[in-house]
């Protein structure tokens, strides 16, 4: 175990630990944003799919990786559209209306991909080039004080989170919940595609279907586990990257493991960290519970 | 003193099986305190809620200042000068006081709450209250949040203030601070509007009352020129008390024996703090007093949802504190909730699974797990029969139940089993006059086959129709003991609101 | 009740809504509650009947089906042509029939799984990971006592199945009622985490002999299933999945526990407060959730695959979810609904291979359907009325 902990192998964890907690990141703050609101938006995984695609397809077919990202923000957008569409106007139980939205996600990705690549198979599948400078990490870092400063300095922000609290008290005030929450769910939408885009373009320059694997889930506990804040989700982001760093580099040495175990463990400790954390303090109040005017 | 400020003409409100509001008439001047008496019900707070903007009336008309008020929403109250503090709080409890204030405001998108900060230290100081703006609104006590909104509306350069049952929440102590500032912020000008029941407060503290009994206006006065047993009169204006002929009570030994427990609420609002109550056998306890004096806790404890942090409740003679709800009913407890939709009836359900909730694990209804259909069909049909629920079918859902068949089909249930101790929480509350008389035989036939029966109820006819002893309930406690002969409404009143001898 | 007690005065009529419980007029439900377009006005439904419902979901399928004919026009294929192959593919032959019925088979348990669990207000997302439990233990059972007398090794093996997805859906189902842990968070997490411990088995002390591939060996012909017919892979899951429908039809119509699932569903307060024990309610909840999953993996196992791989799954579990939800949670809607999707997953490989267009379409297919559904069911408890004169 002592060449385990090298400096190169220590900076090769840290290194690796911002490029897995980036896609993290993305998309914890932006559903932060999002349940702020009230809106708990389950369809994480499949938005992120979503943008994963979208991002790739349109990089592969202009080449431009900045149209790409672009693409990426507007795929996760679409179905966020979608999710609002459902829960603010129509008023769907959020629960099941962002379950419908990961299948149709996942859905609309692997249909349009296999669609337009035929990749079944042997098929040679295309890649693109992948970011050369890490923009996504840096813009997931940046958005962290920008999503603070939105949410706790500004007095669109502050309305945000009291309709995620208390609609009815916003109502009264002549707050308009619909438009609000609205821009949070398409907020966490954006986010969340940019996510995806990251592990397409970002890191490894393919997509496949199964290409997002479980963050999407991952970055809504991280949500609960950060306390619904802004700072707290950073540290979560930071801690599920590192560890899952630290496993990847057993994995590499010849630490004798089964790497499935390791593999097991983020969703693991997902679990453990929900029960271990049980502050639930500055849960929005109203989080999924839909405001119809006029109802106590 | 004399210029009116806000003008209520002719305004009617309806509700499905209810007029909440009959040509409601009246004027508040500029300047002035303003009380709204009447009890429960008698359309109080429908008529603030039109003012507020958040009603339409059905008709009449709403005038400030001699301009037409067209209100769609309560912010087009609060645009027009009117600001209204609920007996249930608008406020986002995780923020702080200065943050749930600049909600709404036209402050610039660039947070900045020091000039808030600033203006509501002012405020605060300029009247001795000690708030401190910065703290989580959540974490303050219910009379500090009502300061809260109060400052919240006038920051807003409100000219009405409509307060709505504000002492409810208050300790005594709070309620001589809440005077001497709706005092002084009347002499800098402001009009308030103050609703409430309470016949001391709009003597102490008003300069003139209009009553309302039943919907309709029954005279403005100058509080000046009344007593408070003239006031009383109009309140509760009975000029027909409708009696029950009723078997003399002969109570026999003790059912339900609570003593001295202690149930501390979240809010701090309606906290057990030392109740102690008996009621025998074949005999009416009416439980009087103002919602939130720990009238809920005292029936969550008995149903044993909610268990007292000291003290014991016995069902004859067993300790009902580590029983679950379950134990405590197959020892022969019935209960009405107050809410009934929300906690005694699933709406979902078809009125004849309802009529089993609770007692479906009876060997009655069930046989080693499985439902006995015939046998709960046969209920059912006896139950709608027996308690005239007035359904098509007994597989109609509930949802499609008037309050009154509601109330009957868990009257029916409650009573099947025949109960040692029936606990009616507000058993009439919402109901029109013929489902209310009904339900309230039908607690006297349970007490005249000698079960206990213990009324909780804010309606003083009620209690005083139906109880062999009275007790009053007052922040947690039992302040008063008599029975209807000897007290008379106004004292009972007096120890309602704290003011017991 | 007879027909007397009917009369207006009893009744409230549709339109008017529910009577408030509270002294104060509700809010809710008053008449201001509904609100004007010009001269249409949008209320509330006090009673959404069958057919409301049933024309909510026709319109929703139809509306779904248009979507989709889009997105394959946009492809430049034809969606009449896509669709008979798609048909074509699911119920254009005996065979292909069979074979959609033999796809509906472990969709008809997750779907159920899932139904029991919504029923109850309980998120149990997943039956996934149930389904691959059930497996697990069958596979154990098979493994350890394969050689004992077929009969018996059915039942210890489905008895193991069962188990095995209860007692993964009881981790869940422990944590939420203990800790109150997000039931959907951690099912899906335990879907994973199931995911790879399976796999560390098919890579190492399960693993066939002799094979890099991940996987156990054959299973022996007389632990399969039996099968109704030659020519067809329809075998007897597909009996265990309809009794199953009905016992769980009869659970929650018939018995006391199915009564308490539903009242929690209803209403957790009220539920609490007429003594139902909600914390045991909610486990045995999940128990049963778990082990039918867990038989819909040891039907898979032992009907089709007869060895154990990763690649049973291919989404049964989360299909189960959308089957229940469309089904309305209701057991024999799940019939309907399962053999809708089977038929879906069947006719998609025909219509891959006839048209070229990718079986994914699926999954558009599901998602849009879930949604329009959705959005259909809160729109039947609505309906817009011609108001007379004043707008």
């Amino acid at each position: 175990m002592d060449e385990f902990f090298t400096g190169a192998v220590f900076l090769g964890i840290l290194l690796a630990t911002l490029r897995i907690a980036t896609p993290l990141l993305l998309a914890a703050l932006g559903e932060l944003v999002c349940e702020s609101s009230g809106v708990l938006n389950l369809s994480l995984e499949g938005t992120m799919t979503m943008g994963a695609f979208t991002g790739f397809y349109i990089a592969n077919e202009t080449g431009n990786l900045f149209l790409g990202l672009v693409a990426a923000a507007v795929g996760g957008m679409f179905l966020a559209l979608i999710m609002a569409l459902m829960t603010v106007t129509v008023k769907v139980n959020q629960v099941v209306a962002g379950l419908a939205l990961n299948i149709l996600g996942l859905g609309l990705a692997f249909f349009w991909y296999r669609s337009v690549y035929e990749a079944e198979g042997s098929v040679a599948i295309p890649t693109v080039e992948t970011l050369s400078t890490p923009w996504l990490t840096y813009l997931a870092f940046f958005m962290v004080p920008v999503v603070w400063i939105f949410l706790y300095r500004t007095k669109y922000g502050l309305e945000l989170r009291s309709v995620g609290h208390n609609p009815e008290a916003c109502d009264m005030r002549g707050v308009g919940i619909v438009s609000r929450q609205y821009v949070a769910v398409l907020f966490g939408g954006m986010m969340a595609g940019l996510a995806g885009s990251f592990l397409s373009l970002g890191s490894t320059g393919l997509f496949f279907p199964d290409i997002i694997s479980g963050r999407g889930w991952i970055a809504l506990a991280i949500v609960i586990f950060g306390n619904w804040r802004a700072t707290w989700v950073l540290v979560g982001s930071l801690l599920f990257g590192f560890l899952e760093a630290t496993q990847l580099s057993l994995q590499a040495s010849d630490v004798e493991l089964p790497y499935q175990l390791l593999l097991a463990l983020p969703f693991v400790l997902t679990i453990v960290a929900l029960v271990f954390n049980q502050s639930r303090s500055s849960a929005p109040i109203s989080l999924t519970v839909p405001y119809h005017r006029g109802e106590r | 003193m004399t210029d009116s400020i806000l003008s209520v003409q002719g305004v009617t409100k309806r509700f499905p099986g209810v007029v909440a509001n009959d040509a409601v008439s009246l004027e508040i001047r500029r300047g002035e305190i303003h009380c709204l008496l009447g009890e429960n019900g008698a359309g109080k707070t429908t008529l603030a809620d039109i003012l507020y903007g958040v009603y339409r009336p059905d008709e009449g008309t709403v005038i400030l200042k001699g301009r037409n008020l067209e209100l769609h929403t309560p912010h087009d109250a609060i645009k027009a000068g009117i600001g209204m503090v609920h007996q249930h709080f608008e406020l986002v409890p995780p923020m702080s006081v200065v943050e749930n204030v600049v909600i709404g405001t036209s402050a610039s998108q660039w947070l900045d709450l020091t000039e808030v900060r600033k203006r509501l230290g002012k405020f605060f100081d300029n009247y001795d209250v000690r708030i401190d703006p910065d703290a989580e609104v959540g974490r303050l006590s219910v009379g500090e949040q009502q300061w809260v909104e109060i400052f919240k509306t006038l920051y807003f350069g409100v000219e009405v203030l409509i307060l709505d049952e504000p002492t409810a929440v208050l300790t005594p102590q709070g309620v001589e601070e809440l005077f001497r500032i709706l005092r002084r912020m009347r002499d800098e000008g402001l009009t308030i509007v103050l609703i409430t029941h309470k016949l001391k407060e709009v003597m102490e503290l008003s300069d003139r009352v209009t009553v309302l009994r039943l919907g309709k206006v029954v005279g403005t006065v100058n509080t000046v020129d009344v007593e408070i047993d003239d006031l009383a009169r109009m309140m509760v204006g009975r000029e027909v008390l409708f009696q029950f002929k009723r078997r003399r009570s002969a109570p026999e030994d003790p059912i339900l024996e609570v003593e001295d427990i202690h149930i501390e609420s979240v809010t701090g609002r309606g906290s057990l703090k030392g109740l102690s109550i008996t009621v025998r056998s074949g005999e009416v306890v009416g439980l009087a007093g103002v919602s939130g004096n720990g009238q809920n806790a005292l029936f969550d404890a008995l149903v044993g949802v909610d268990k007292p942090a000291g003290g014991s409740i016995r069902i004859d003679g067993v300790d009902t504190v580590p029983l679950s709800p379950n134990r405590i009913s197959r020892l022969g407890v019935a209960s009405v909730p107050a809410d009934r939709i929300a906690q005694g009836l699933m709406m979902d359900f078809n009125v004849t699974e309802n009529l089993v909730l609770g007692r479906h694990r009876s060997s009655r209804f069930s046989y080693a797990g499985l439902l006995r259909r015939k046998a709960i069909d046969a209920f059912a049909e006896e139950s709608i029969a027996g308690f005239d629920i007035r359904t098509p079918s007994a597989s109609q859902p509930t949802r499609t139940l008037s309050g009154g068949n509601l109330q009957k089909v868990i009257m029916a249930r409650e009573l099947s089993g025949r109960p040692r101790l029936l606990v009616a929480h507000q058993p009439t509350r919402g109901l029109d006059i013929s489902a209310s008389e009904y339900v309230r035989r039908r607690l006297l036939e349970e007490r005249d086959r000698g079960a206990a029966v213990l009324l909780i109820s804010e309606d003083l006819d009620e209690i005083f129709q139906l109880s062999d002893r009275i007790a009053v309930i007052f922040d947690g406690r039992i302040v008063t003991t008599t029975t209807p002969a000897q007290a008379d409404l106004e004292s009972i009143g007096l120890s309602m609101a704290g003011a017991a001898t | 009740m007879n027909g007397e007690v009917m009369n207006g005065e009893v009744m409230p009529d549709e339109g008017r809504p529910p009577p408030g419980p509270m002294e104060e007029p509700l809010r809710s439900d008053g008449p201001s509650k509904s609100f004007r377009t010009g001269a249409w006005r949008v209320e509330k439904r006090l009673v959404v009947r069958p057919r409301h419902e049933f024309a909510a979901l026709a319109a929703a399928l139809v509306v779904a089906i248009l979507i989709v004919a889009g997105l394959v026009n946009a492809l430049g294929k034809s969606p009449t042509a896509s669709f008979a192959a798609l048909y074509d593919g699911a119920f254009g032959s005996r065979e292909s029939a069979l074979e959609t019925l033999v796809q509906a088979t472990p969709l008809i348990l997750t779907g159920l799984a899932a139904a029991v669990a919504f029923r109850a207000g309980v998120w149990n997302i997943g039956a996934e990971g149930q389904f691959f439990a059930g497996i697990m233990g069958t596979w154990f059972v098979y493994d350890q006592w394969g050689s004992l007398w077929p009969p018996l090794l059915f039942v210890l093996m489905f008895v193991a199945a069962a188990i095995g997805g209860t007692l993964w859906a009881m981790i869940a189902g422990g944590l939420l009622v203990r800790y109150r842990t997000n039931v959907i968070l951690s099912t899906v997490m335990l879907n994973f985490v199931i995911l790879y411990v399976l796999s560390y088995l098919l890579g190492g002390p399960w693993q066939a002999p002799n094979t890099f591939y991940y996987q156990t060996a054959r299973m022996v012909d007389s632990a399969f299933l039996p099968r109704f017919l030659t020519g067809s892979r329809l075998h007897w899951g597909f009996a265990i999945a309809i009794v199953a429908a009905a016992v769980v039809y009869w659970l929650i119509r018939r018995t006391t526990l199915g009564y308490e699932i539903r009242a929690l569903g209803i209403n957790s307060v009220a539920a609490r407060y007429k003594g139902i024990r909600v914390g045991t309610v909610t486990l045995l909840t999940m128990a049963i959730s778990g082990a039918l999953a867990g038989i819909a993996g040891a039907v898979e196992l032992l009907g089709i695959h007869h060895r154990v791989q990763v690649e049973i799954a291919e989404g049964i579990g989360f299909t189960g979810i959308i089957i229940a939800l469309v089904a309305r949670l209701h057991p024999l809607g799940v019939i309907v609904a399962a053999i809708a999707f089977g038929a879906l997953v069947n006719g998609s490989t025909a219509m891959q291979y006839q048209t070229g267009i990718p079986k994914a379409l699926v999954l558009v297919i599901e998602g849009t359907t879930l949604a329009l559904v959705l959005i259909a069911s809160v729109a039947s408890r609505y309906r817009v009325r011609r108001v007379k004169s004043h707008g």
